[in-house]
């Protein structure tokens, strides 16, 4: 008992109690008066007030708690015991103290006096603390407000109780049978709530079934005991034939309320599996919008979920095999440690398959040879597989020390929650996934942003120059970049270069490497050394697994040149006479071998131009672009469409290749981005202009030319 | 996309890493592991056969890329078999064929190892 707060014996209305047992004890002492009535009804008051402050406080200490029924009515079994031999014992216990007291009831000596005060105050303890409990299972499971049936039970065990003091004839003892028999009428009302006993398990309704047939039994010997003319009858009426009368009815009315809890819950026995599982699944309910909660953090929600495993199936530690890679690792450890999980992974791995498992099943850790090297002796274990889409994700597995080893319906508790767990599990994944998915997707779109941002808004214009560009972003940002720098009125530089990887890494590198051809372009000419110099500074600033591949070109209109460098990057396609030559001068990645090396293995090729020249730049995006049956677009069929209409300007030229790769590709998402740059040369006519260039032409020919055949 | 995976086999000291399927940004990271491994066991002997690799992309090429100072520096190297001319096309517009040995059979490439017991870096 609580000592500081639920004290019973703190209380107002039990000190108001102990003062009226003193009024009480002191009045039954030393007043005797020769008016029987006259004293008989003020004892009869003092006894009232002393059961009522008993009465209130009992009542106060049982709604401050919550009792459960079936302990309960323990207490009114052990209680009624006391009674029962109160009753039946009292003349062998008086006479053992006192020969004679049973002489002369009406004139009792001092001590005898003392003596039945207290057996009476036992009497009324007993039995308010009866008719307080009973009150207590009556408003159990109660949804409605009852009082009043209750109430009126009291208050006519009262009137009957009280009544019987007035009834002094024969001809008035009408009235308290009729108070009696409407007492018992209520009582048989009132012993009809009982549907608390529905939500006991089964186990608990057997239980009861004993217990509520053995304090019938005694009910009913007490109440016939205290209601028959026998001597412990005398006693009653000497101490107050109202009091008599009032324990009588309680005992009747414990002794009907026992019967009828008896017969209904031996119907009940047989609905009871039913009842059980229907509260089993109620409780899992409980339990499952607990895990519908937890889905948004995997770490609690297993965490929930080995909790809950443990309650449920009553077991000292519950923990979950989760696959990790090609690893099994225990996950959410409870109330056991890492390395014992693992041992014991081990164990039931070798006694059960991953993918086999499809339902609870118990092992015995007896037959674990290494169970001396887990710190705590478990001996029966509980393995359930967590399935999402079929496929078994995670085993939970919960264990116990003691030798009772799970039962069937330990076995339902678990799979029963561990499908509520698969669930949770599975949801908890669909949910991080599409969250990683909006979160990829809000990258993307900045990855886009960057891009559009970079590339140039339009081509420049310049005179003999024909320039078309076509980007085409695939959905995973692919880290194309195209750029034209006018250098001056007669030169223009271009750069085409592709980054390594996707998303927004590639555009953030992708931004960089504008940054270096914009500023290089404007302090270098030479391709060569622009390359060189890009390969220094991104050298410095990529991480060892990401590398840049490029082509920058220069053309002089003046002198009707272009030179052009390659990094690592897809050849320049040139258009001249109906023949397609690939321009693929020697030259690494930017970005994957150190300066030197670099330098060393770079080319730089010069193009004489000659009239209607078309040169194309273009990314893997098209070559590699792909149709169903995975087959690349490819070189060769790219040059042939390029051949065809090598005679149309340059927009209609790259609306072919376009057209060409998506229908090619119609079947199959584009992977990468799409990058084309088609320049045509369209010279002004001047005599001069063409004599210089005429001369120029003849040694660079040779230049390009070999360096496309070394490789 | 496509499913990748990798098989190691040992010839002698040397190492030989079967790629199959399309190597890309999302299948890289199994490679990756693959090297990581075997430098955690100090061999630096790798030969890399490319014979059921359908496809590889620049996150692919990556790959070699990130191992290759940390091997040659313990005086091992990455050489490059069975090569389909797609794959080594890509390769070789990279100039990857500047930096790596790339032979026909794995064969080639574990005498070449053997002959010289230690190829430095470039």
């Amino acid at each position: 008992m609580n000592s500081n707060r639920n004290n019973i014996i703190d209380s107002f209305q039990f000190r108001l109690f102990l003062i009226s047992v003193g009024v009480l004890l002191v009045f039954k002492l030393f007043v005797s008066s020769s008016d029987q009535l006259v004293y008989g009804i003020i004892s009869d008051i003092l006894l009232l007030f002393t059961i009522t402050f008993l009465f209130i406080s009992l009542v106060g200490f049982f709604e401050e708690r919550k009792i459960n029924p079936l302990s309960l009515i323990m207490n009114i079994g052990i209680i009624s015991a006391f009674i029962f031999f109160l009753i039946f014992f009292y003349s062998s216990i008086i006479s053992l103290f006192f020969e004679n007291v049973n002489d002369d009831p009406s004139n009792p000596g001092f001590l005898s006096t003392i003596f039945t005060f207290v057996y009476f105050l036992l009497i009324i303890g007993f039995t308010t603390y009866v008719l307080v409990a009973l009150r207590h299972l009556f408003f159990l499971g109660q949804s409605t407000n009852k009082h009043i049936y209750f109430n009126t039970m009291i208050v006519f065990f009262l009137l009957a109780s009280l009544s019987i003091r007035f009834t002094t004839s024969d001809e008035l003892s009408f009235i308290s049978t009729t108070f009696f028999i409407v007492s018992t009428l209520l009582m048989l009302i009132n012993s009809l709530r009982i549907s608390w006993i529905a939500f006991l398990t089964k186990k608990e309704k057997i239980t009861l079934l004993f217990m509520s047939v053995v304090i019938t039994v005694l009910f009913i010997v007490n109440a016939s005991n205290t209601g028959n003319d026998n001597s412990i009858n005398l006693i009653f009426l000497s101490f107050s034939k109202s009091f008599n009368v009032f324990v009588s009815l309680i005992l009747i009315y414990s002794a009907i309320y026992f019967s009828m809890l008896f017969f209904t819950t031996l119907f009940h026995i047989p609905t009871a599996e039913v009842f059980d599982r229907k509260a089993q699944e109620v409780s899992s309910l409980q339990y499952f919008s607990k895990l519908i909660t937890q889905v948004l953090d995997f770490d609690e929600l297993t965490e929930t979920v080995t909790d809950i495993t443990i309650k449920v199936s009553n077991a000292d530690a519950s923990w979950i095999i989760w696959k990790e890679h090609n690893d099994f690792v225990p996950i959410a450890n409870n109330n056991i440690g890492f390395v014992d999980s693992e041992l014991i992974n081990k164990f039931i791995l070798r006694k059960v398959s991953w993918d086999g498992l499809s339902e609870t099943t118990f092992l015995k850790l007896t037959e674990f040879d290494e169970l001396v090297k887990v710190s705590k002796l478990y001996k029966a274990l509980a393995v359930s597989p967590l399935k999402a889409h079929g496929k078994v994700k995670g085993l939970l597995v919960a264990v116990r020390k003691d030798e009772t080893r799970f039962n069937e319906e330990d076995r339902n508790a678990i799979a029963t929650f561990s499908d509520y767990a698969s669930v949770a599990i599975e949801n908890s994944g669909l949910l991080e996934e599409s969250i990683e998915k909006e979160r990829l997707e809000k990258e993307l779109d900045v990855a886009r942003e960057i891009q559009k941002k970079i590339l140039p808004e339009k081509n420049p214009v310049y005179d003999g120059l024909e320039i078309s560009s076509v980007f085409i972003p695939a959905f995973e940002v692919g880290g194309d970049f195209y750029d034209f720098f006018e250098i001056s009125k007669t030169k223009l530089g271009f750069v085409i270069a592709d980054v390594s990887g996707k998303g927004i890494s590639a555009a953030f590198i992708m931004a960089e490497v504008k940054g270096i051809f914009e500023s290089l372009s404007k302090i270098i000419e030479s391709p060569k050394e622009i390359l060189m110099k890009a390969n220094e500074i991104l050298n410095r600033t990529l991480d060892n697994k990401t590398f840049v591949s490029a082509v920058y070109g220069l053309i002089d209109i003046e002198r009707g040149q272009m030179k052009i460098s390659r990094a690592g990057h897809c050849p320049v396609i040139l258009l001249r006479n109906d023949i397609a030559q690939s321009v693929k001068p020697s030259g690494i990645g930017l970005g994957i071998s150190e300066v030197d090396h670099f330098k060393e293995h770079l080319d730089e090729v010069i193009i004489e131009l000659e009239e209607n020249d078309t040169i194309v730049l273009y990314t893997d995006g098209i070559t590699e672009a792909k149709n169903e049956n995975l087959d690349d677009f490819g070189e060769k069929y790219f040059t042939e469409i390029l051949l065809e209409n090598r005679n149309n300007i340059v927009d209609e030229i790259s609306k072919k290749v376009i057209q060409a790769v998506t229908m090619f590709s119609y079947n199959h998402s584009q992977y990468d981005d799409i990058t084309l740059v088609i320049l045509k040369w369209k010279p002004l006519q001047s005599e001069e202009g063409r004599r210089d260039r005429q001369k120029i032409k003849t040694d660079g020919d040779k230049k390009w030319q070999n360096s496309a055949h070394q490789l | 996309m496509a499913e990748f995976s990798t098989s190691i086999i040992n010839k002698g000291d040397v190492s030989v890493i079967n790629l199959s399927g399309y190597l890309d940004a999302h299948t890289a990271p199994t490679l990756e592991d693959n090297f990581t491994d075997l430098i955690d066991q100090n061999k630096f002997k790798i030969v890399v056969n490319f014979n059921d690799l359908a496809y590889i992309s620049s996150a692919g090429l990556g790959v070699f890329m990130a191992y290759i100072e940390k091997i040659r520096n313990n005086n091992g190297d990455i050489k490059l078999t069975n090569m389909n001319d797609k794959v080594f096309n890509i390769f070789d517009l990279l100039g990857f064929p500047l930096l790596y040995e790339i032979f026909k059979t794995d064969e080639e490439a574990v005498t070449k190892f053997n002959e010289s017991s230690g190829v430095g870096s470039k």
